[in-house]
């Protein structure tokens, strides 16, 4: 087979390494790992939430010292658990999870974590913002550069992070899901960006869920199971689509299940969730809603399009409680909660997959069965106040069964849980009985490809069995294949509606505003 | 009220500079509540080594060193040995309120007060009246002060020794990321922070008064930990807090000399306390806002010291 162009394919793997065993209590996270990345390739990585991905690259960037086993990067060896030896040797990493303070402004951020080795100790602020503005250009303008980054939305959030890898000019790239907060367009771009590093002869190791992306951007794919590396590093042209979901699966394939949640919705009640001329004030980095009206009836999905920053994360904190409104009426159920706070709406049937899983839904350090019987224990408000802990344990395990959620007890903190099944938690305590209207944000972000059929197929389950949902997405092709209706936003308003068959193109024209 | 304005850049000094301490520890994510502790041992290190060498410089440094060598094994305790911060604060505060007492007796054989002779120079001295009152007889550690808050503002908000500090405190991974070892930075915060209670100390000892007393701290590091909550950990609003107590310290001291006649002596006492808690009030109140929004975000700490 002859090798794609690539000056340096025939000398030393930029990274080699060898019997890298990784473990956490009982949970093996990897296993006896040993992989050569040639030089000037991008290489994916695949595999099952909870396979091991971020472990991998952790230990390659020298944030997880493993237990065994050896990393040489471009022949050297690094010693385990060192970045600043792997930053030396040229290696940057993407990280799944944010890894920029959130008090700290763009600039600050920035001059921590990449900063050039000539600069002085001491900076002017002029001096930090005339230093970054060109490296932040593409992702807001320079007027980010005094923002905060936890007033920035997630997805600057994300270019950001991509943003800082590639200013130190590494040769070795390693990115943990990076596509997974982006648009469509935006996955594009960062891609191109890689063929030309790659080109330059930039080493790239990416971690991606979607196949479509792999064979978009890959020159070879390796796939991780259950801690072992199972496949590859194997060319991408001698890979079927059909071998690679074999690997990732393994050989018991998770069959459809059925979503056995049963929707409380009383059949005579159809309109469930109803915004009545709702505006709301505009936040840093979105307008706020203007005069939107916007009804979600029992057994229907109700998609919401539009680019990201149009106003779709003030409409769901604002049907969630979580931001005031200034003018107009929300309805649950035909109830007025238009100041109700969120634990009210709760009870009255609303459920919550928020946009930023680890800030907004989850609490990192409790534990796996307080995060899961959060909405229980709410509930409970006019009940006896004693709990049974014993059997709340209990039910949480089993709902996260239920969802596949890889987790060793359910004592342990919900940080230590992979990126993927941190989803799975949040879902499976949202996806719970109790639910009449489900406001879904980006709810298959971050899953590997089964989940991610489960989560549609239980969205589907869910409107069957009677009750509402709003589906936020900036995936399209996950908005035509789930809703009933798609409503589209664009500075804060909805500026069309649509039915099924859609049509993309017009679509896309609503989206970019050109049917203002 | 030159008099008022006097006594409080005295009683301001000590607290200005512990403030910054805390506020060094505070940023690298260390809930500082040995203040006391190092503070009392500082101001007895002075007085001890000063009249023993007659140099008053060569007690400030032998204080540092003390201070210096305490925040270590206070470090070592709270990082490799894994102990609970706020315990082992509180327990570095005991160990120096008693051990200073202790010391006092055993090597001086004295209980109370060890009066000295070594004082910090007065740049300024000799006015009665007038305003010439406000800047006269401070010692040269009260002037030095302003000029610490400065260094202390650049450190901490215009370096990147500042910015790697504050990562460390806020989201240690991010500081890892970043090829920091979050361990060592905390290490060069608390020894800095050890040298300001050192300072703190001495001030207290032999800036205005020459003598070491039993407990003679009386709470300061604690209130100068308030100081560094309610100037929200940036140098400069800790020292203005720092200021605030120094005032409502010496109201406190003023009304007692003026109006103990009419007023019970316990209420005047009280003064500065209840002025302290309503302002401790009120900054919470003013800062609510941006504490709910980073509610969330307090759960990035990671528990990893
Ligand atoms: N700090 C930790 N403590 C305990 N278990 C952990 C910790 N970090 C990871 N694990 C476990 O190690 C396994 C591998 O996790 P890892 O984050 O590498 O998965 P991943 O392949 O990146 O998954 P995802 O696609 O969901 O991001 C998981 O079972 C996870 O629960
Ligand atoms: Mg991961």
């Amino acid at each position: 087979m002859t090798v794609p162009s690539g000056p340096a394919s025939a000398e030393v793997p930029a990274v080699r390494c060898r019997s890298l065993g990784v473990s956490f209590g009982t949970v093996q996270a990897l296993h006896d790992i040993s992989l050569d990345l040639a030089a000037g390739r991008i290489h994916a990585l695949v595999g099952q939430n909870g396979a091991g991905k971020t472990t991998l690259a952790k230990v390659l960037g020298g944030l997880q010292a493993p237990d065994n086993g050896t990393v040489c990067i471009a022949g050297n060896q690094i010693p385990p658990g060192d970045v600043r030896a792997a930053k030396s040797a040229g290696l940057a990493m993407v990280h799944q999870h944010f890894s920029l303070p959130p008090s700290f402004t763009v600039a600050e951020a920035l001059e921590l974590t990449a900063a050039r080795p000539e600069s002085h100790s001491v900076y002017r602020r002029t001096e930090l913002y005339r230093r970054w503005q060109n490296e932040v250009a593409e992702v807001g303008g320079t007027n980010v550069l005094a923002t905060r980054i936890r007033d920035l939305p997630v997805e600057t959030r994300q270019s950001l992070e991509i943003v800082r890898a590639l200013v130190s000019e590494a040769r070795i790239l390693l990115l943990d899901e990076p596509t997974a907060l982006l648009t469509p367009a935006a996955t594009d771009t960062l891609f191109e960006r890689l063929r030309g590093l790659r080109d330059d002869g930039v080493t790239i190791l990416i971690v991606l869920h979607k196949l479509r992306e792999v064979a978009a951007v890959a020159d070879t794919v390796s796939v991780l199971r259950d801690g072992k590396l199972v496949l590859g590093p194997s060319e991408i042209s001698g890979v079927s689509q059909g071998q690679l979901s074999d690997a990732i699966v393994g050989p018991a394939p998770d069959t459809d299940r059925a979503i056995a949640v049963e929707a409380a919705t009383d059949v005579e009640q159809q309109l469930l969730l109803e915004l009545v001329r709702v505006s709301s004030r505009e936040s840093a980095f979105e307008p706020g809603l203007a005069s939107i009206d916007l009804t979600v009836e029992a057994r229907e999905i109700v998609g919401i399009a539009g680019v990201e920053g149009n106003g779709q994360r003030s409409l769901v904190s604002v049907i969630a409680g979580l931001s005031a409104v200034t003018e107009g009426s929300v309805l649950l159920g035909g109830e007025e909660v238009t100041r109700a706070p969120p634990a009210r709406r709760r009870l009255r049937g609303l459920r919550l997959v928020p946009f930023d899983r680890n800030s907004e839904g989850i609490s990192r350090s409790a534990p796996l069965w307080l995060n899961q019987s959060a909405l229980r224990l709410i509930g409970r408000r006019r009940q006896f106040p004693l709990i049974s802990l014993r059997q709340y344990k209990r039910q949480a395990s089993e709902a996260m069964d239920l969802w596949r959620v890889r987790y060793n007890t359910v004592a342990q903190p919900a940080e230590s849980l992979s990126g993927g099944n941190v989803q799975r938690l949040v879902l499976s305590r949202e996806l719970a009985s109790g639910l009449e209207v489900l406001v879904a944000a980006q709810p298959t972000r971050g899953l590997d490809f089964s989940a991610t059929n489960f989560v549609r197929s239980s969205l589907r389950g869910l409107r069957d069995a009677g009750a509402g949902v709003l589906l936020v997405s900036s995936d399209l092709d996950e908005l035509f294949e789930l809703s009933d209706r798609l409503l589209v936003m664009y500075g804060g308003s909805i500026v069309a509606r649509f039915n099924a068959p859609y049509d993309r193109q017009a679509v896309g024209d609503a989206m970019t505003g050109a049917l203002r | 009220m030159e008099q008022v304005l006097a006594t409080t850049l005295r009683s301001a000094a000590p607290l200005v500079l512990v403030a910054m301490a805390g506020v060094f520890a505070f940023r690298a994510g260390i809930f500082h509540l040995g203040l006391e502790g190092l503070m009392i041992s500082g101001a007895f290190t002075t007085v001890a080594i000063g009249d023993a060498t007659g140099s008053v410089g060569l007690g400030i440094l032998a204080a540092i060193g003390v201070c210096m060598t305490l925040s270590a094994v206070y470090w070592w305790v709270i990082g490799p040995l894994g102990a609970n911060v706020i315990i082992a604060g509180l327990g570095l505060t005991s160990i120096g309120l008693g051990g200073t007492a202790f010391a006092l007796g055993a090597i001086f054989d004295i209980r109370g007060s060890m009066f000295t002779d070594v004082v910090l120079p007065r740049p300024v001295r000799g006015a009665t009246s007038g305003p010439g009152v406000i800047i006269s007889e401070h010692s040269i550690l009260v002037w030095i002060t302003p000029l610490i808050v400065l260094v202390a503002w650049i450190v901490l908000r215009r370096s990147r020794f500042g910015l790697r500090l504050a990562a460390v405190g806020e989201y240690p991974f991010a500081a890892r990321s970043a090829g920091v070892n979050p361990s060592i930075v905390r290490l060069q915060a608390l020894l800095i922070s050890g040298a300001l209670c050192a300072l703190g100390g001495a001030e207290l000892s032999v800036g205005t008064l020459r003598n070491f007393t039993e407990n003679m701290t009386n709470g300061r590091g604690f209130i100068a930990f308030v100081a560094v909550i309610f100037g929200a950990w940036h140098p400069i609003g800790a020292a203005l807090a720092g200021l605030f107590f120094g005032f409502a310290d010496a109201i406190g001291i003023q009304s007692q000399i003026n109006i103990t006649e009419r007023v019970p002596r316990e209420f005047v006492l009280m003064i500065p306390f209840v002025l302290t808690i309503f302002a401790v009030w009120l900054g919470g109140l003013w800062r609510r806002r941006t504490l709910e929004a980073e509610a969330g975000y307090a759960e990035l700490r990671e528990p990893d010291y």
